[in-house]
């Protein structure tokens, strides 16, 4: 049996769903993060497999953008959370709501 | 280049003024503003248009059209020129702001610096308005001006600064942006390449609006009449649009004020003469009776609102809702001295509304209140102010050989004889009977508090105005004294700016 | 001759340099500007006699100086365009009334040396100012060529004489008067300006003389019967010819809008003999008179003047019966006389309207100057009851003001007689053959029994009978510039009545009406601006009592001359006493309701406070709760819209998270929906 197009998108579409039930359901700040890695990396998924099947590259130039991205949200993020710590003593994403209204 | 020289000099005298310090910031606005006053004052003298700045035919002195921004289909561009109707209103602007400044030089005690910019940031933008004959950059400085403004009542008004200087910020940028999207679905409905307003001006007089995402073009137009004409009378203001002018006024600054019923409510009508009377012919004539209507209105309830008033500002503020009522009527007579006394009532009304709050604010200077309740006999301390303030009153009365009685008569004749307007004079006559109205309340104010015994409720040491305060006002009362025996001084140029206009009408 | 036309001008500006000359150094000048303001009225007066000359030996003069504005305006008879110009017309009517304002100017401003100056008045630079500014605006009202130009200039003395009835401005009563003044005749001058653009918008011209002239528009439009904004053109010329007859009433005080005019005696004597007796209320008169080529053309207005006039004249009398102020006696008879002027006018009697204009201003001003003489005597004491026994002390005051009551009253041989029967026997000829004439006859004639009865009231409680103040029994002494003045006028109150003797003319055949021959142009002046012109065209008939016009001359005269010494004896019954008695106290009720002048200044300031100033307050209600909640209520509906909407916003990123999720699938279901992708 070989892996066709349908595999990935249904293995892209499985991670997609974990990230977003993590996003969902979880309070701490660094699942949260973990969470978004894992939807863009079904994005990726995504990207390569389509770029495979079409026989373009483009697609897989994007995964590489979306890679570099990740890399500087992850950047970003640890740093909120770490400020986010340093003021709550906790990294629960619910705790900090002054900035709603 | 002459424009852009004045547009340019005003800048950056605005942003030189910012810069300096303090205390000479009040010296060296007036010094600055006496080179826009002198160049459009040489503008004046040199004026060499003639028509319409809009109108097949018009000669526009100092034009200059260059490109600036391609947007797809349309052209934005910067694009200035003067005609008879916008030249007067660029002197008035330019005199005015360098009146006003010196008569802030009393009451402005914090931040001089930002204070006298911020008034030549207004100037700019609002000879910019006058000039402009691009729709975006027009209401680039449309927008512009009511930044200042609203910092200036913001800042350095009265107790309740606040509530009115958003009021007229929110108040009048709503009726902006139901002008704006008005303008821009008759633009998009219009066979036009660009956003010049002669351009579009042609397009009406030639068929108007097509239709357009599947609305006829009649009612296209008919919508935007509409539509413009609530915009703009939120300006002017009209009834029943007008509530937040007394607030603006009685908690803006004296030169705010001035500037503010000087000049800012005449870009409204300005607008409307340049906009709704000009390019929609068609449309005045369905909609003159009610139009005509909102004017007596506007004449008769805002001079019963001032007759109501105990606070001097109020009532001059209710009765600018009165004059402006005039303006109105002038221009839904469309006929020659009807609209050409519409446009001199802009002039005439900015030079005895800015003498009368210049006046009022050299009482307040003196007195530090306002109310008519709180002072009387103040003739007895300050005979040159009050005198001033008689002679500024009898002029709003409309005291023949005084700008407001020729303006008035120029409209009331326009009106009388009006073709398009049904009932016209009957019109006229109910309107008019503003003239009685006005000469009521001032009088009763003017008893009340220059006459009789003096007496004053505040602790202040009532002395004479000092001369700084009344050399501005001496200046107002010359040119509307000039403008009342003379009005040809600048009422031929209106006119013949006026008149391709009502060519287009069908004025036989 | 040219030479008087030419300088015409001058007669205009001199007293306007005069104003510019005390305004700005009034200050520093000995007698504080009185001195220019002399000098310029002297200067007007002579060059108005220059003026008199020129016109009587032939001339006429018409010319625009200045065209105040210009353009294109589409009139009911086919006018294309419209100017606006100042000038001025010259002819026997206006320079006639040149002399009176220019002398009666330059004498008070005499009196006012005696009157202000050596009272010790304070603000005599702004008073003589202010006269300067009124000469000026009276005298261009006179010579205007145009009804525009009349107007500003009617407009213009009426501020004067708001500043000049406001001159003790520290006080109470004054300032309210100079209100009260300014606005009852504004709200005529509403009616006049509305009268001006009616006019001009039908017929595209407002010059008072010559074929372009809108008299002459008028008349050929009546010929056309093309119909002027849908009137007949013979209603349209009524209408507008009272719309200007609005501030005709207004400012020459007549019934309804008279009550200003006595509380305007606020002012000092100087400004009320000269403003509201003699030139500026003679401003409405004379408007009529000018543009009386209009007036002729309409029956029905001539009859609205002829009525208001007979009204008034009776109305103002009997309100003169029972005032104790020596200066609202005045007033009263002030009101009164120009009613009589009216009514003259209003039944086509044009020289005896003009003649009893000239009369009326001489010895109405010498009544006040001679009032004003008395004042100074009386220490500024006004009231009669606290005078009497002043004929003695002060003769030059007594025997000039008696001249002055004598003309007043109408008694032979003094100036009033000639043309108050004139006027009265021009009334009967029309009554007789229009009945409704004759009402505004009797109205006229039963005044000249209260005139006589007032009048005589005064002279006796002032100067007869014994001294009953302090202040009456030790006068202070006038000097020569009160005196001169009143000369003066007391002269011209004896004989001004030769000018037209027109019963005697009757009587005998002697050609001695040169008044008549004066307005009549005869010796100069403008075809269309004549007697006869007016003439011709007033529609009404006459008829004389018994089919002779000496038995009517006679009857009418002696009518009126005998009420008017019967009123006269009546009070010296009355009141040349030693001590005399309030009689007018046994009236009971009918004078209660004269002191209160008929409930008129009552209804007026209730149309005023109570019901102007409530709807003003109501409408300030109104616009605060209604207009201005509409505008508030729209910020706090979307306050609190919100409000309520900010609460999406938790601030926990989970929940935008399912938010966006929840939102996302929502837009890609209506996009299917829509799409039809589930069919």
């Amino acid at each position: 049996m070989s892996v066709g197009i349908e595999h990935y998108v249904i293995l892209s579409l499985a991670l997609f769903c974990i990230g977003l039930f993590g996003v969902l359901t979880r309070r701490n700040a660094l699942m949260f993060l973990m969470s978004v890695e894992l939807m863009l990396n079904a994005a990726n998924i995504n990207l390569i497999a389509f770029a495979f099947y079409h026989g373009n590259l483009t697609g897989q130039v994007f995964a590489l953008f979306t890679m570099a991205l990740a890399a500087a949200e992850v950047a970003v993020g640890l740093g909120i959370i770490l400020v986010l710590y340093r003021n709550f003593r906790d990294v629960d994403v619910t705790v900090p709501s002054a900035m709603r209204w | 280049m002459m424009i852009e020289t004045l547009l340019a000099v005003t800048f950056a005298g605005a942003l030189v003024t910012f810069l300096a310090p303090n205390r000479i910031a009040g010296k060296l606005a007036f010094a600055i503003s006496l080179i826009p006053a002198g160049l459009s004052l040489w503008l004046f003298t040199a004026f060499d248009g003639s028509g319409n700045a809009l109108l097949e035919g018009g000669e526009l002195a100092w034009e200059n059209q260059a490109t600036w921004i391609s947007l797809g289909a349309y052209d934005i561009s910067w694009y200035v020129g003067l005609d008879g109707i916008s030249l007067p209103l660029v002197v008035l602007t330019t005199i005015l702001t360098t009146l006003a400044i010196v008569s802030s030089w009393t009451p402005i005690d914090m931040r001089e610096s930002q204070f006298y910019g911020l008034v030549l940031f207004i100037e700019a933008n609002l000879i910019g308005v006058f000039v402009a004959l691009d729709f975006f950059m027009w209401f680039i400085f449309w927008e512009a001006v009511l930044i200042p403004m609203y910092l200036l009542i913001g800042v350095w008004g009265g107790p309740r600064r606040k509530y009115a200087a958003i009021k007229f910020f929110i108040y009048t940028n709503v009726a902006s942006l139901l002008m704006f999207g008005a303008f821009m679905v008759l633009v998009f409905s219009l066979e036009v390449t660009s956003f010049a307003l002669p351009e579009i001006a042609q397009a009406m007089v030639n068929g108007g609006p097509e239709s357009f995402a599947g609305v006829a073009g009649s009612t296209i137009a008919s919508l935007v009449f509409v539509a413009m004409f609530i915009g703009f009378a939120v300006k002017v203001p009209v009834v029943p649009f007008h509530t937040w002018l007394p607030d603006a006024h009685v908690e803006a600054p004296t030169p705010a004020s001035v500037l503010l019923a000087g000049v800012l409510l005449k870009m409204g009508t300005y607008a409307l003469l340049r906009f709704n009377f000009t390019m929609f012919p068609d449309q005045l004539e369905v909609y003159a009776i009610p139009i005509a209507a909102i004017a007596v209105i506007s004449v008769i309830y805002g001079a019963m609102l001032a007759l109501a008033q105990t606070d001097l500002k109020r009532i001059v503020a209710y009765s600018s809702v009165s004059s402006m009522g005039y303006v109105i009527l002038g221009l839904i007579a469309f006929t020659h001295f009807g609209v050409g006394g519409a446009t001199f009532q802009m002039v005439s009304h900015g030079l005895i509304s800015g003498l009368m709050f210049m006046a009022v604010g050299v009482i307040y200077n003196a007195t530090h209140t306002r109310m008519v309740t709180d002072m009387s006999g103040m003739a007895d301390r300050m005979p040159i102010a009050v005198g001033i303030l008689i002679a500024g009153a009898f002029g709003y009365m409309g005291l023949p050989l005084m700008s407001g009685f020729a303006a008035e008569y120029f409209i009331f004749f326009g009106a009388f004889g009006s073709d398009m307007l049904m009932y016209a004079p009957a019109f006229t006559a109910l309107a008019m009977f503003g003239i009685v109205i006005v000469a009521g309340y001032l009088l009763f104010a003017m008893q009340r508090t220059l006459f009789g015994p003096y007496r004053l409720e505040t602790d202040y040491e009532v002395g004479r105005a000092p001369l700084h305060d009344v050399a501005p006002m001496f200046v107002l009362l010359g040119l509307i004294i000039a403008l009342g025996v003379a009005p040809e001084l600048i009422f031929e140029m209106i006119l013949d700016s006026v008149d391709p206009i009502l060519d287009l009408g069908g004025d036989a | 001759m040219e030479t008087a036309f030419e300088l015409a001008p001058a007669i205009v500006l001199l007293p306007l340099a005069a104003f510019v000359v005390a305004l700005l150094v009034g200050e520093y000048m000995p007698k504080k500007g009185a001195l220019a303001g002399i000098a310029a009225t002297a200067g007007s007066l002579l060059l108005s006699l220059y003026v008199v000359a020129a016109v009587a030996t032939g001339g006429e003069h018409q010319e625009t100086y200045f065209t105040w504005a210009a353009g294109d305006a589409f009139s009911e008879t086919g006018e294309s365009a419209i100017e606006f110009t100042f000038g001025i017309l010259l002819d026997p009517l206006s320079a006639l009334m040149l002399v009176i304002v220019s002398l009666i100017a330059f004498l008070v401003h005499v009196f006012s040396l005696g009157y202000m100056n050596d009272e010790g008045e304070t603000g005599l630079r702004r008073y003589y100012a202010e006269l300067g500014l009124f000469t000026f605006s009276m005298l261009a009202f006179v010579v205007a060529d145009n009804l525009l130009m009349a107007f500003m200039f009617f407009e213009l003395v009426g501020l004067c004489s708001y500043l000049l009835i406001g001159f003790w401005f520290r006080t109470e009563s004054a300032p309210s008067a100079a209100k009260k003044a300014f606005l009852v005749t504004r709200f005529g001058d509403y009616f006049f300006l509305l009268g001006v653009v009616a006019i001009g918008a039908t017929f595209g011209t407002l010059a008072f003389q010559g074929d372009n002239s809108f008299v002459a528009a008028a008349s050929d439009a009546i010929e056309g019967g093309e119909p002027l904004f849908g009137f007949e053109p013979r209603t349209w010329v009524t209408i507008t010819g009272l719309l200007v007859l609005g501030g005709v009433i207004g400012k020459s005080a007549q019934f309804p809008l008279h009550t200003w005019l006595p509380d305007a005696m606020e002012g000092p004597t100087t400004v009320s003999a000269l403003i509201h007796a003699a030139t500026m209320v003679a401003a409405g008169v004379y408007l009529v008179a000018r543009m009386f080529g209009y007036y002729a053309l309409s029956p029905t207005a001539l009859a609205i003047i002829a009525l208001v006039g007979g009204f008034t004249a009776l109305f103002a009398a009997t309100m003169g019966v029972v005032k104790d102020d020596i200066k609202q006696v005045l007033a009263y008879s002030t009101i009164s006389q120009y009613g009589y002027m009216m009514l003259g006018l209003g039944v086509g009697g044009y020289v005896a309207g003009v003649f009893h204009l000239m009369n009326h201003a001489f010895f109405k001003a010498l009544l006040f100057l001679g009032a004003g003489a008395v004042i100074v005597l009386m220490h500024h004491e006004q009231n009669m009851w606290k005078m009497g026994g002043l004929k003695d002390k002060a003769p030059v005051t007594y025997y000039t003001f008696l001249a002055g009551a004598l003309a007043l009253a109408g008694i032979v041989p003094f100036s009033g007689f000639w043309s108050k029967d004139e006027i009265l026997f021009d009334a009967i000829l029309v009554g007789l053959n229009e009945p409704i004439f004759l009402v505004a006859y009797a109205m006229g004639l039963l005044a000249v029994f209260f005139t006589g009865f007032y009048t005589f009231r005064m002279v006796f409680l002032t100067f007869h009978g014994e001294p009953r103040s302090e202040a009456a029994r030790d006068p202070h002494p006038v000097g020569w510039n009160i005196k001169f003045p009143l000369l003066t006028l007391g002269v011209l109150a004896l004989v001004a009545g030769v000018a037209n003797l027109a019963p005697v003319y009757k009587l005998t055949g002697l050609e001695i009406t040169y008044l008549e021959f004066w307005l009549d142009g005869q010796y100069g002046g403008y075809a269309d601006l004549t007697y006869t012109a007016y003439g011709d065209t007033v529609p009404f008939g006459t008829e004389y009592i018994a089919g002779s016009e000496t038995i009517t001359l006679l009857i009418a005269a002696g009518l009126g001359l005998g009420l008017a010494v019967a009123g006269a004896i009546f009070a010296m019954v009355l009141y040349n006493v030693p001590e005399p008695e309030p009689h007018t106290e046994n009236l009971g009720s009918a004078r209660t309701v004269l002191r209160s002048n008929y409930y008129q200044d009552e209804y007026q300031v209730w149309i005023a406070e109570n019901l102007s100033l409530p709807l003003a307050r109501t409408a300030d209600r109104f616009d605060q709760s209604v207009i201005d909640g509409v505008v508030n209520g729209v910020s706090s509906v979307s306050l609190f819209g919100s409000s309520r909407m900010k609460r999406l916003q938790t601030g926990v990123v989970t929940n935008y998270a399912a938010l966006m999720i929840v939102g996302f699938i929502a837009l890609l279901l209506v996009l299917g929906v829509l799409g039809g992708w589930f069919v």
